[in-house]
């Protein structure tokens, strides 16, 4: 076997140039292709992150609440159940939340906005609202107060300190109507939030959606640790029985990751047409490197060398060129997605509004997951392998003595 | 004893317009230890006689007996077996395996047969230097010159322990000092390791040196003593 992988190796060198260019093209493709796949599961990645870190990795709501978001389907705290799920193990932290679609005005003019009623504290500590203020100052716990977002603003020509009149559905047939003052106005990476989102305490909007009993919820965000959702998500469904449904990040932002699946299949289809140039590359090789060799396979055949024999040298070397490929061009190409990973690419204009537009921050991101090298460079490695079905066939139709006639 | 034994040999070729028959019955007999040339114009079928003699090519019709195996009832894989066990192989233009060096090429012979690698090279080494070749061991086929190559080429028939060498015009790409030089040396080793070669040739160098001519004319053999 030893000798195969010799001549194997040899014949590779038997035209330099020609074994250089598709080694290169190997480069060229492999380099293209680890950029293209990381900086796509990268901003995947920053995406996703930057979704459960809004919603949490799940939520428990009234059952039914997803599909009919009314505040009808609000429930009342419950001490037991949060004890329940907070002791499981792998829960990081829970955010109660309650959240109503009302009118807010200022002025001569009104706009619909989501009122958002957290715990100021809890929720700053995973969200960090308060990085995102541009003016005024952020929630207290127990104050009344808005935290309104910088469109919304814009559009209702409120400052800090005016006074913002809401009003809305209460719980059970109730009228919300309230005032309060706004303390601060921030700037969410998403055009969506700032236009929609007003945060209050939640005590404070509980009080103002059902004054009659206090604790009424929306939701509650579970957060737990990488890799223990899956398993969380089925024991906190037993935990809280029927009246209450847990619904998985993958549902709340089904959109989120719509899009990023049409954007994962486009960038296959790009990936496909540079894998098929470069199998034709490796592919041609194979075949010169095949062919002209006609009369040497003929005299070892003659001299007592079974075809097989003669087919594994020929996989060999095509393996050989793939390998050179994908080892130069990780050696390129890995310090590089390094560097970029430490020191994500800024965007601006178009490019970072685009990024924006999908809730996460301007950073072209690139992801270093071994699973992008390892499939790349096994996609290279198959390529060969497919291109060294061609001697395979050639080998075992061989004719010897025409060949050996030649 | 002979080491070859051919009856009624028939080789018809029907896949040209007319069917060609390049060998019309010959029968013959090599005894061990022979230095046989197999002589006659182009075109007269010695080649393709020599093919058969090698398992290259399958009979039409009649047997080759090879240490009394008839190898027509081989199926092709048992003839490349037989093949690298009992036959040598002396090309025209040497063909020897242009990435090996001289010691790599006439040591694969015995790597397929599955000798131990230090037996290999010993048994190598001294094919090579039996053949003129002490010093140039190293040397890849492209380095040396095309009477040096031939001799590898023989050295790597010898490898095998063959039955008997078959020659096809070993010397037809050879000046005629490179000529005289192999021929010599393909002689001694006929007189000392018994070892028995069959040459088709148009060389009458070759003749010269032969103790046997076999004449093919037609596909038939006009001639033998």
């Amino acid at each position: 076997m030893k000798i195969l992988f010799i001549m194997a190796w040899r014949n590779l060198w038997q035209n330099k140039r020609r074994t250089y260019i598709t080694a290169t093209s190997v480069v060229l493709a492999l380099v293209l292709a680890l950029f293209m796949r990381s900086m796509q599961f990268g901003s995947y990645e920053t995406m996703i992150r930057a979704g459960v870190n809004e919603v949490g990795n799940m939520q428990v709501h009234d059952t039914g609440y997803w599909d009919n978001k009314t505040i009808d389907r609000a429930f009342f705290t419950n001490p037991a159940l949060e004890q329940k799920i907070s002791s499981l193990p792998g829960v990081i932290h829970m955010l109660p939340h309650l959240e109503t679609f009302v009118l807010a005005s200022y002025g001569d003019k009104t706009k619909g906005v989501q009122l958002v009623g957290v715990n100021p504290e809890a929720e700053d500590l995973q969200v960090k609202i308060s990085g995102k203020i541009t003016s005024g100052s952020y929630l207290i716990k127990g104050q009344a107060g808005l935290v309104i977002g910088d469109k919304i603003a814009e559009y209702l020509n409120i400052n800090i300190g005016d006074s913002l009149v809401v009003m809305g559905q209460g719980y059970e047939g109730t009228t919300a109507v309230g005032i309060y003052p706004v303390t601060g106005i921030a700037h969410y990476v998403s055009p969506q939030m700032n236009n929609l989102i007003v945060y209050m305490d939640l005590e404070t909007l509980q009080k103002l959606i059902f004054p009659f009993r206090p604790g009424l919820l929306t939701g509650i965000s579970v957060y737990c640790e990488p890799g223990l959702e899956d398993q969380l998500l089925s024991t906190i469904k037993t935990s809280v029985g029927d009246h209450f449904e847990v619904i998985s990040w993958k549902v709340m932002l089904s959109d989120m990751l719509q899009s990023i699946k049409l954007d994962n299949l486009s960038g296959m289809v790009m990936l496909m047409i540079l894998y098929i140039i470069v199998a034709f590359g490796i592919f041609s090789t194979v075949l010169m490197m095949t062919v002209e060799r006609r009369r040497q396979f003929a005299v070892m055949i003659s001299i007592g060398m079974r075809k097989g024999k003669l087919v594994i040298t020929s996989i060999f070397e095509s393996i050989f060129i793939a390998l050179i490929g994908v080892v130069a061009g990780l050696i390129l190409t890995t310090p590089a997605l390094m560097y970029f990973y430490l020191n994500p690419i800024r965007m601006t204009g178009e490019m970072a509004a685009m990024y924006e537009s999908f809730n996460q921050e301007p950073l072209m991101a690139f992801s270093i997951a071994p699973s992008i090298f390892f499939s790349q460079s096994l996609i290279v490695l198959s390529l060969a392998l497919l291109s060294a079905l061609y001697p395979i066939f050639y080998v075992l139709r061989f004719n010897v003595l025409n060949a050996l006639r030649q | 004893m002979s080491i070859i034994q051919i009856n009624n040999l028939h080789k018809t070729y029907t896949d040209t317009k007319v069917p060609v028959k390049a060998v019309n019955g010959i029968s013959l007999s090599i005894e061990e230890g022979e230095f046989t040339a197999i002589v006659g114009p182009s075109g007269s079928g010695k080649t393709t006689f020599l093919n058969l003699m090698g398992g290259l090519d399958t009979p039409t019709e009649g047997d080759i007996l090879i240490g009394g195996k008839n190898i027509k009832d081989l199926n092709s894989r048992q003839l490349i077996d037989f093949r690298l066990h009992h036959i040598g192989f002396v090309f025209q233009s040497y063909n020897l395996i242009p990435v090996l060096t001289a010691i790599e090429n006439v040591a694969f012979i015995m790597e397929l047969q599955g000798i131990p690698k230090k037996e290999r090279h010993q048994i190598a080494m001294e094919l090579l230097k039996k053949t003129g070749l002490e010093g140039k061991e190293n040397y890849r086929p492209g380095e040396l010159s095309g009477g040096q190559q031939q001799r590898v080429s023989v050295a790597r028939a010898l490898a095998s322990k063959p039955k008997f060498i078959l020659a096809d015009e070993p010397t037809a790409n050879l000046d005629s000092a490179s000529t005289e030089d192999l021929l010599n040396m393909m002689s001694e080793l006929n007189k000392t390791e018994n070892m028995t070669f069959i040459f088709s040739t148009h060389d009458k160098r070759v003749m010269d040196k032969a103790r046997r001519i076999v004449t093919i004319d037609d596909g038939k053999v006009v001639s033998d003593f």
